[in-house]
């Protein structure tokens, strides 16, 4: 019996299911890059603490702890382990791709992953119960295990944009997928970003003290200025570097929508330079609610945008450039043994190899053909795409507004003959082509 | 679900090493999350009844806050701990993890922001008390129910995923298919047990709460012994419960001659032994990490069995060797692992006994743990960057 490892569909009405790993990854990047910045904030703090002999800083130290331990500690260990699991329900075989290649690296991670967990209660509990050069010397590991987390991850999903070099199809080894060429980039683009966010945070921190100590406050919220400068520096030139190792899928994707991300980007470093200037010559206009409106405008205005972005800019794949979003294997990868199954899907169709697929719907006939239209759209496009009337994400109403059968078919032609190159070349037998259509053609977008 | 599906479900990657070793790793990284998931449940329970005892009880009023700080701390590392075993079931049983989060898609949804409302609730519980704030207990509650209904679910993905025979069922039930994720599957009495064991855990726990505390001068000696007590009496009530729903558990599915599951029980009874005549609370812990281990064998014999039967083994799982990833996490987990976590629980274990401020510069244990963590993190970092460097040089030039 022909059949290929797909798994059953899960699909959220209107939105799809993918805008789940979305939501949970956005919230995700905030709380995790808070505090992968905020551990090495830690640790250049308790330096000059004890260099400078500034007894002042522990306090603070220990209530950005405290705030860390629930926003990074609650909402960012739960939501890590969060996208992986939502994508086990919304993209099975694309994070059983990159488990099966980076398992023992996610392993290793997970080692880092416990030290920081276990390290972040000692920090923060034992502030005052241990002496200082103790103190000093634990937050120097917590800031290395904590950007050894990042130096983990960070080639795991590097290489969910693309493996960089043809290497790792030949050899299959997880180092040619791990160290591509975008990797390095991405991980400095990350660190300034995570050094920028540690200030942003730091801010609401020392704006918060005011009442307690209004000087100790400015001169803090001026060095929280400086080092979210520093970092936002950092940020933009590994951004401009990162942007140059993408694939040429990623700049089709990324060219619809050029002008207007580019517009947004410079908007938000006018905007956070002025933020970050105003901390450091008038630091006493730091306000705590203005800066919690800023963090707000990071997750929505920088975070959830480049998140879609960089999610649109992977498409049609998921993992490595050879898993598409829509859970179909589209090239070979002789370094693992893995087989592309585009040829056999064209020939046999997704219905009749798709193991989940009950059996009166294995054949088409008059009288299944909208049902079988409609879960073969499901099973090819919903990873991308709500299908619904009403859909929301990336809606194919939107997409297919006012056009007839025919239409639709043309455009399904196309797609199976590669001619987007952001949309997976998927061929499928006639049958299939006449019932998806059939199915569009009926919800009279 | 025939063997032929089974196995393709199995990722074309292949795994890469040994499949054994993943069981191996999943049984003992199961155990150890699932130690601080019935201490986080036992803590947390008690320390409700704790603070419905509010300030009129001098016990009370010093153990419960520790409670709290127990369970906060264990929800924590429950999650970290968590994560290892999911790791390492989804290489090696694909099917069984993959079928089991689609069917219950919304469910896995729901879980992450019940586990978050839950623990971010807890923390508000834990300030509430140390407040005394009249609602703290009523926070409390809501709470430990938000992070009950989260264990609910975990264990419903659980129970799914070893019902191989009946996914076609849930998915596509008459031929028509269900996409929604509302797929929900419970197995009471497996349920009540594995629950059960956090009073057990809860028991033990205070006898070495007990015992660490005694000799710190700074806590009365009554105080000492009613902590004691109270972990006995929990201890042996809950591990009489515990046996009591394991034999019905293994009844059901016809284990309870099974070597393994007999060495559960003889393990259940050299606990309730040791934990009745407390001797030493730290030995009985030790022979408890032996027990969860054996408890965690019997969740995947249980497993293995249901998938060996239907034709899917893990031992003929496809492996493509993967040497320089597993050098990198084994030598990782040795010995940045052990000298790491072996720094932290040293310092956090001086400081507990400490009165006052501890002094770790002066202290050449905790010094020279520091010490080495510290280089060999630098020294971590430095092969990974000259690794990187090489691979993308050989690569691309």
């Amino acid at each position: 019996m022909d059949v290929i490892g797909q798994f059953p569909l899960f699909y959220f009405p209107d939105y799809g299911s993918a805008w789940m790993m979305g939501v949970t990854g956005t919230i995700h990047i905030l709380a995790s890059h808070t505090s992968v910045g905020a551990a090495m904030l830690f640790a250049f703090l308790a330096h000059k603490a004890y260099k400078e002999n500034r007894a002042d800083y522990y306090p603070y130290m220990k209530k950005y702890g405290m705030f860390l331990l629930i926003f990074s500690y609650v909402i960012g260990s739960i939501t890590g382990p969060g996208i992986w699991y939502t994508a086990t329900a919304a993209s099975p075989r694309g994070i059983s791709a990159l488990i099966h290649n980076f398992v023992w690296v996610w392993a290793t991670e997970w080692v880092f992953f416990v030290y920081e967990v276990i390290g972040v209660f000692v920090l923060v509990y034992f502030i005052d119960k241990i002496d200082k050069k103790t103190h000093l010397k634990l937050t120097y590991t917590f800031a290395l295990a904590s950007v050894g987390t990042l130096a983990l991850i960070i080639g795991i999903i590097s290489f969910m944009m693309w493996p960089g070099t043809d290497a790792y199809y030949t050899t299959g080894s997880a180092s040619d997928a791990f160290f591509g060429i975008n990797t390095f980039p991405h991980m400095f683009l990350r660190i300034g970003f995570m050094i920028m966010l540690s200030g942003v945070i730091g801010l609401l921190i020392s704006s918060s003290m005011r009442k307690e100590n209004a000087e100790l406050s400015d001169e803090l919220s001026k060095k929280m200025g400086y080092i979210s400068i520093f970092g936002g520096f950092i940020t933009i030139f590994f951004f401009i570097w990162y942007m140059g190792t993408l694939p040429d899928n990623a700049h089709a994707v990324f060219a619809f929508s050029k002008d207007a991300i580019i517009q947004n980007r410079i908007v938000l470093t006018l905007a956070f330079f002025l933020y970050f200037a105003l901390a450091i010559y008038k630091p006493k206009f730091i306000h705590p609610l203005l800066a919690i409106a800023m963090i707000f405008v990071i997750l929505i205005g920088g975070l959830w945008s480049g998140e879609k972005l960089r999610e649109s800019m992977r498409k049609p794949y998921v993992a490595g450039q050879y898993m598409y979003s829509n859970q179909i294997i589209s090239r070979d990868v002789p370094g693992k043994g893995i087989k592309s199954e585009l040829p056999i899907i064209a020939e046999k169709g997704l219905l009749a190899l798709n193991p989940f697929v009950p059996k009166n719907l294995k054949v088409i006939t008059e009288d299944n053909k909208l049902q079988a239209g409609e879960l073969l759209a499901k099973l090819s496009c919903s990873s991308c795409h709500s299908l619904d009337k009403t859909g929301v994400y990336r809606p194919m109403r939107d997409r297919l507004t006012g056009m007839d059968k025919e239409s639709i078919k043309a455009i399904l032609y196309a797609i199976g003959n590669g001619g987007m190159s952001y949309m997976p070349t998927l061929k499928l037998p006639e049958a299939e082509y006449d019932a998806i259509a059939e199915y569009f053609a009926s919800q009279n977008y | 679900m025939d063997a032929s599906i089974l196995l393709a479900l199995r990722d074309p990657a292949g795994v890469p090493f040994y499949p054994i070793i993943f069981q191996v790793l999943y049984i003992l990284t199961w155990a150890l999350h699932a130690a601080f998931v019935l201490l986080a449940l036992g803590s947390m329970g008690l320390s409700l009844y704790g603070s419905t005892k509010g300030q009129s009880d001098s016990h009370w009023k010093m153990l419960t806050p520790h409670l709290i700080q127990t369970g906060k701390i264990s929800i924590s590392i429950l999650i970290v701990l968590g994560v290892a075993p999911l790791l390492f079931t989804q290489v090696i049983y694909d099917p069984n993890w993959y079928v089991a989060n689609t069917l219950s898609g919304m469910w896995v949804f729901i879980f992450i922001y019940t586990l978050v409302v839950g623990y971010s609730m807890y923390y508000w519980y834990y300030y509430a008390n140390k407040g005394q704030k009249s609602g703290s207990v009523l926070i409390g509650a809501i709470s430990f129910g938000i992070l009950v209904f989260a264990g609910i679910l975990m264990h419903n993905f659980a129970v799914t995923s070893i019902m191989p025979e009946q996914w076609m069922q849930m998915y596509a039930p008459n031929g028509v298919i269900d996409d929604s994720g509302w797929t929900f599957n419970m197995d009471t009495i497996r349920l009540a047990f594995l629950v059960s064991l956090s009073i057990p855990v809860l028991g033990i726990f205070l006898q070495n709460y007990s015992r660490f505390l005694s000799t710190r001068k700074d806590f009365d000696l009554s105080y000492i012994e009613y902590t004691a007590s109270l972990g006995t009496k929990t201890a042996v009530f809950g591990l009489l419960l515990s046996a009591a729903t394991f034999v019905l558990w293994m009844l059901q599915i016809g284990y309870l001659f099974n070597p393994l599951s007999i060495a559960i029980v003889v393990g259940v009874l050299a606990l309730l032994y040791l934990s009745a005549v407390n001797f030493n609370s730290y030995i009985t812990t030790g022979v408890l990490v032996v027990v969860a281990l054996l408890i965690s064998g019997m969740r995947e014999l249980i497993r293995f069995d249901i998938m060996s039967k239907l034709g899917y083994s893990i031992y003929d799982y496809p492996v493509n060797l993967e040497i320089p990833t597993i050098a990198m996490f084994l030598l990782t987990f040795v010995v940045m692992g052990f000298t790491g976590v072996g720094y932290l629980l040293t310092m956090a274990w001086k400081v507990g006994k400490n009165e006052g401020v501890f002094d770790g510069s002066k202290d050449a244990v905790v010094t020279k743990l520091g010490t080495y963590t510290l280089n060999i993190m630098i020294v971590w970092m430095v092969i990974y960057f000259g690794w990187g460097i090489v691979i993308l040089f050989n690569n691309i030039l």
